[in-house]
């Protein structure tokens, strides 16, 4: 059968025209995807930073118990720090500590004596930072001092090792130097590889979603259903065309989404910080572009299908949703599972749907192109993807899916297909 | 060899329910129809017309029996069987968010209309039903008589010889029932057959070249008139079609 013959493009066309007149499918399938999530994106990390600007702003309401008189500096240091407030503290260590948990103080600074003899250096002391974890403010307070405490110490280390004579080539022998090698751009391209495909994912079920659900249990509930069944094409030809439509939404939802994305990637990213100049060249590579619509595609055309056999099987609008959003749910699993992003791209994880598109995305977004992986991927999702449009076509060619007198979903379907089958042999 | 447009001979349908098991909704149904003739499937509620039509129209397979269109067969030939046929019923509404002229220029291309004659064919429809005010509205935005109007003229976008209509008028107020009455008779002076189901008998009457009874999916009888009148002894259409569905129950 010509997948593209003039009757498939005539009910497509129709189909098409139909949905970009209906309002749902227009905001779900095209707006949404365009506008939305960068809207949404740039809102949850505006949001971050707004918190975190909210939790610097407040003060650290510090107390010291048990500060050996010969390190007196560091108080000193605590209170000409900004930002903390080192507030005296007359009570017991038993009520400090219930004021850190009432929400009164955000750490207690203990002192105590070494817990070791051996100790080489005179006047060595051990701290002991109380705070709780659940209250931001308190985490805030406990890391601005520890940065107080780290500077004092390396300070006073590198007196005292100036005291005993070791020297500063020897000394630099200790230090640890912290070096990160990602560049900006490269932090935020990770960053978008874990994010941007199980946005997609969602982006394309989303765009899907409408569509499906309108051509199968949508065109029942119109009673137009039974009016394209008196038309002179083959079922097959209009379970193709209404497939086309279904995976066209999808496919557009996902692209817009992704360049919109790309569009408004600076603008985005902004409130993850650094300065504008290191944000330049930061977000998708143009290079990555090309594998991302491929994969796009492919994730649109397979979904599609899936969904419109699901879909095909309800009654109404309401029974097609809720027969759908199972699928919805196990769509978005394996995008959540996947965030470890040391995950390696092996060939059996390259023959699994979903998953190898998810991976050649969040590849190509930091630049890892393994083709072998990369051909793997495309050529079973091609196979996936045209074992689901045959399924699609062989359910919607059934005279009680099409008519609608299937009571139940797939699963009962299917079972009593082979049960069926199996009683005639 | 019968010259009907449409044959019918022994065409079942049986469906198989939860709760009552087999039922035989079309029990061997022998019909003809001929070009320039109403046939009309006369029955209750339940009577088995629409699923006899539905089956006519290819969209339901018979469980047995045959039947030609045109001289193609039912199963053998569903696509060629449709491309001969304009199918109407309360099962089979407009697109919504389209325009009437949209509707039938898809009805027409997609039926295999000759594409350099389909602008053509769409506005001898938009003027021979009287919808060129509305041709550009969308259907959502029409009355019920001009969704219906539009609904007719949808089965004739390709120029189909045999036309099936099931119970065309139910929701129609008195004028517009009247006025689509008018239209059906004039395809049949047009040449076209057409089957066209109802249970009101007055109707039946008005309309119908030949009365095929129908009850329990089976055809009681099918006559003229004057011949069912003459079969029966019974002057009313009513009167008739209860002899003969007690006859059929006794």
């Amino acid at each position: 059968m010509a997948l593209m013959d003039s009757q498939v493009l005539t009910i497509y066309a129709h189909e098409v025209r139909s949905a970009v007149r209906e309002r749902n499918i227009v905001i779900y399938s095209i707006v949404l995807p365009l506008v939305m999530y960068p809207i949404l994106l740039w809102a949850i990390f505006a949001g971050i930073q707004f918190v975190q600007g909210q939790t610097e702003r407040l003060g650290s309401r510090v107390a010291l118990v048990g500060l050996p008189d010969e390190h007196g500096a560091l108080a000193d240091s605590l209170e000409n720090e900004k930002g903390i407030e080192v507030v005296p503290w007359e009570d017991t260590r038993d009520e400090a500590l219930s004021a850190i948990g009432e929400g009164r103080l955000d750490v207690l600074v203990e002192f105590a004596e070494p817990d070791s003899n051996g100790v080489a250096l005179r006047d060595n002391f051990t701290v002991r930072l109380h705070f709780n974890e659940t209250r931001d403010r308190s985490s805030g307070a406990r890391t601005r001092v520890e940065g107080v405490l780290t500077d004092y110490r390396d300070a006073w280390l590198d007196r005292e090792r100036k005291v005993l004579g070791v020297s500063d080539a020897t000394w630099a022998d200790f230090g640890i130097v912290l070096e990160n090698v990602a560049s900006p751009d490269e932090m935020i391209r990770f960053l978008l590889s874990i994010m941007i495909p199980t946005l997609m994912i969602i982006m394309i079920a989303v765009a899907t979603f409408y569509p499906a659900v309108d051509a199968t249990a949508g065109e029942r509930e119109r009673s137009t259903w039974e009016t394209m069944m008196t038309v002179a094409a083959s079922r097959t030809t209009i379970a193709t065309a209404k497939y086309l439509y279904v995976a066209t939404f999808g496919a557009v939802g996902g692209l817009l989404n992704l360049t919109a994305l790309a569009l408004s990637m600076r603008w985005i990213l902004a409130p993850l910080g650094g300065s504008t100049e290191q944000l330049t060249s930061a977000g998708i590579p143009l290079s990555a572009l090309p594998v991302i619509a491929v994969g796009t595609a492919l994730l649109a055309l397979f979904i599609a299908a899936v969904m419109l056999v699901l879909a095909s099987f309800a009654q109404t609008f309401k029974e097609g949703q809720s027969m759908i959003t199972p699928f919805y749910i196990l769509l978005i699993l394996p995008s959540i599972f996947m965030q470890d992003p040391d995950m390696e791209f092996s060939m059996l994880l390259a023959t699994l749907p979903i998953l190898n598109i998810i991976m050649v995305i969040r590849e190509a977004i930091v630049g890892v192109y393994h083709v072998p992986q990369i051909a793997v991927t495309f050529l079973s999702q091609i196979i996936f993807v045209a074992a689901s449009i045959g399924f699609a076509q062989w359910v919607l060619r059934n005279e009680e899916v099409y008519m609608g007198t299937h009571e139940g979903g797939l699963g009962r379907f299917l079972k009593g297909r082979f049960s069926r089958r199996a009683s005639s042999s | 060899m019968s010259t009907a447009s449409v044959r019918i001979e022994g065409l079942t349908k049986v469906f198989y329910d939860d709760s009552r098991g087999e039922v035989r909704a079309v029990d061997d149904v022998h019909l003809e129809c001929a070009s320039g003739e109403i046939l009309g499937l006369l029955g209750a509620n339940g009577a088995g017309k629409t699923t006899t039509l539905r089956m006519l129209s290819t969209v339901l397979t018979p469980t047995g029996g045959r039947a030609w269109i045109m001289g193609h067969e039912l199963r053998e030939e569903p696509q060629d069987v449709r491309l001969s046929i304009g199918f109407y019923s309360s099962s089979t509404a407009l697109y919504p968010k389209i325009t009437p002229r949209e509707t039938l220029r898809f009805f027409a291309r997609v039926n295999r209309y000759p594409a350099e004659r389909v602008e053509e064919r769409v506005e001898l429809l938009i003027d021979r039903f009287g919808l060129a005010e509305y041709a550009d509205s969308r259907v959502e935005k029409l009355s019920s008589g001009m969704k219906q109007k539009v609904s007719i003229a949808r089965t004739l976008a390709h120029d189909p010889p045999v036309l099936i209509f099931d119970e065309p008028t139910v929701a129609l107020d008195v004028l517009n029932a009247l006025e689509l009455r008018k239209i059906i008779a004039q395809l049949r002076d047009d040449g076209k057959a057409v089957i066209f189901s109802t249970h009101v008998m007055s109707e039946a009457e008005q309309l119908c070249d030949r009365i095929a009874i129908i009850h329990n999916g089976r055809i009681l009888a099918c006559d003229t008139l004057d011949g069912l009148r003459g079969l029966t002894g019974k002057h009313y259409l009513e009167e008739i079609f209860v002899h003969y569905a007690r006859d059929s129950q006794a």
